[in-house]
């Protein structure tokens, strides 16, 4: 009985999981640079969230729903980028299609030289920029749904003050 | 390794431990220190479960996720699966088990909420009001959303260690933290930031069991007994 009731459990999780996101055909991710990504945040005119992510990281995974969901809620006043490191290319799009991060603009970075470039260090990382590029906060390591919606919120307030 | 979010725990671990210290005889303190800590053992676990099932992760290929509880818990999920777990293992005297470990509970919770302080999460919505701080690099100062609710948690705490003497029903204390611990959620959540929708309507209906099964404690306490048959 007991044994059963298990099994029955990690069925019931198991179909949870599964398919949740739809499948897509995700494109190669475009090559960048230092000097590209430093191009890209002073010339947006929307505050940037940069999150710094790896296919091989296990703590990415965890916030990648959570990106998922920010881009989708603010999406229209905040660009998301993402940067993936040290990475191939089919690694990445399985992740991107796995989580469904299609709303993000993605980045690849085989050399990982851009996070240090911009301030930080190891994966994941996720950096707050103004419009116009000037750094505002970064989070080293996996981020949470709090501090998340209080970085985008400062980003938001700092835009429209 | 997630530093903020361990010195939370042995914040909430030591609060809830120091008011069994003084809640608790001494030869119940253990038992009942290890159902707590087993409870928050059970909900972070199925609670991280469930945020990632929710979140369209499988937690049978993905198994090494479960341990990134930052990545998110639903509390609701978490709430109830620790509740569960304490009744479980406190059935032989259920009520008064459970009464036992309640100021406690409080006291670990309080404990967890000013862990803040160690995982940079405390601030919620903007405020005016002078007490207001502002985020590193930020330019608005915003409510200490979780340093109020740990107020909060301290001072139910206070309040049913007091009335434990008071209360003769087996139950009510218990039943009271329950309601008392969601409210006192449910209260602070409009001051808090998220990303979707909020588990409002479970801290809702913890306040409606805890306050239901307080009455119905009450009631049952207050029908006269039957004579046990010659």
């Amino acid at each position: 009985m007991k044994r059963t009731l298990v099994v029955l459990a990690l069925i019931v999780i198991g179909a949870c999981g599964q398919g949740s996101v739809p499948s897509v055909d995700v494109p190669p991710l475009e090559p960048t640079t230092p000097s590209a990504i430093r191009e890209l945040l002073e010339s947006s005119d929307r505050p940037v969230v940069v999150n710094v992510w790896a296919s091989w990281c296990v703590p990415c995974r965890s916030e990648a729903p959570l990106l998922r969901q920010a881009a989708a809620a603010h999406g229209d006043a905040v660009r998301f980028v993402g940067i993936d490191v040290r990475d191939t290319q089919d690694g990445a799009r399985s992740f991107i299609a796995e989580f469904g991060l299609t709303a993000l603009e993605h980045y690849f970075d085989p050399s990982g030289a851009v996070p240090g470039d911009l301030g930080g260090r190891g994966v994941p990382i996720t950096f707050f920029f103004r419009a116009g590029g000037d750094l505002v906060s970064i989070h080293h390591g996996v981020i949470d749904e709090r501090t998340l919606a209080l970085g985008i919120d400062e980003l938001l307030r700092a835009g429209s003050g | 390794m997630e530093f903020g979010l361990l010195a939370a725990a042995l914040l909430a671990f030591g609060s809830a431990w120091g008011l069994l210290r003084l809640t608790v005889a001494t030869e119940q303190r253990r038992p009942a220190f290890d159902r707590m800590i087993s409870a928050a053992v059970v909900g972070l676990f199925v609670g991280r479960i469930a945020a990632m099932a929710l979140a369209g992760t499988n937690p049978i290929t993905r198994p090494l996720d479960v341990l990134i509880v930052r990545g998110g818990v639903d509390t609701g999920f978490a709430a109830t699966a620790a509740l569960t777990w304490l009744a479980f293992a406190g059935r032989g005297d259920l009520w008064r088990n459970l009464d036992a470990v309640a100021p406690a509970s409080l006291a670990g919770l309080a404990g967890w909420h000013l862990g803040c302080l160690f995982s940079g999460t405390c601030l919620g919505t903007t405020t005016s009001l002078p007490w207001g701080l502002t985020a590193a690099g930020g330019v608005v100062a915003r409510h200490s959303t979780e340093i109020y609710a740990a107020l909060a948690f301290v001072a139910a705490a206070a309040l049913v260690a007091a009335a434990r003497r008071q209360v003769t029903v087996p139950g009510i204390l218990a039943a009271a933290t329950l309601a008392a611990a969601a409210f006192i959620r449910l209260a602070t959540e409009p001051l808090r930031l998220g990303i979707g929708t909020g588990p409002e309507w479970w801290y809702a209906s913890g306040v409606a069991v805890g306050l239901g099964i307080v009455l119905y404690r009450v009631v049952n306490a207050r029908r006269p007994r039957r004579p046990p048959p010659s």
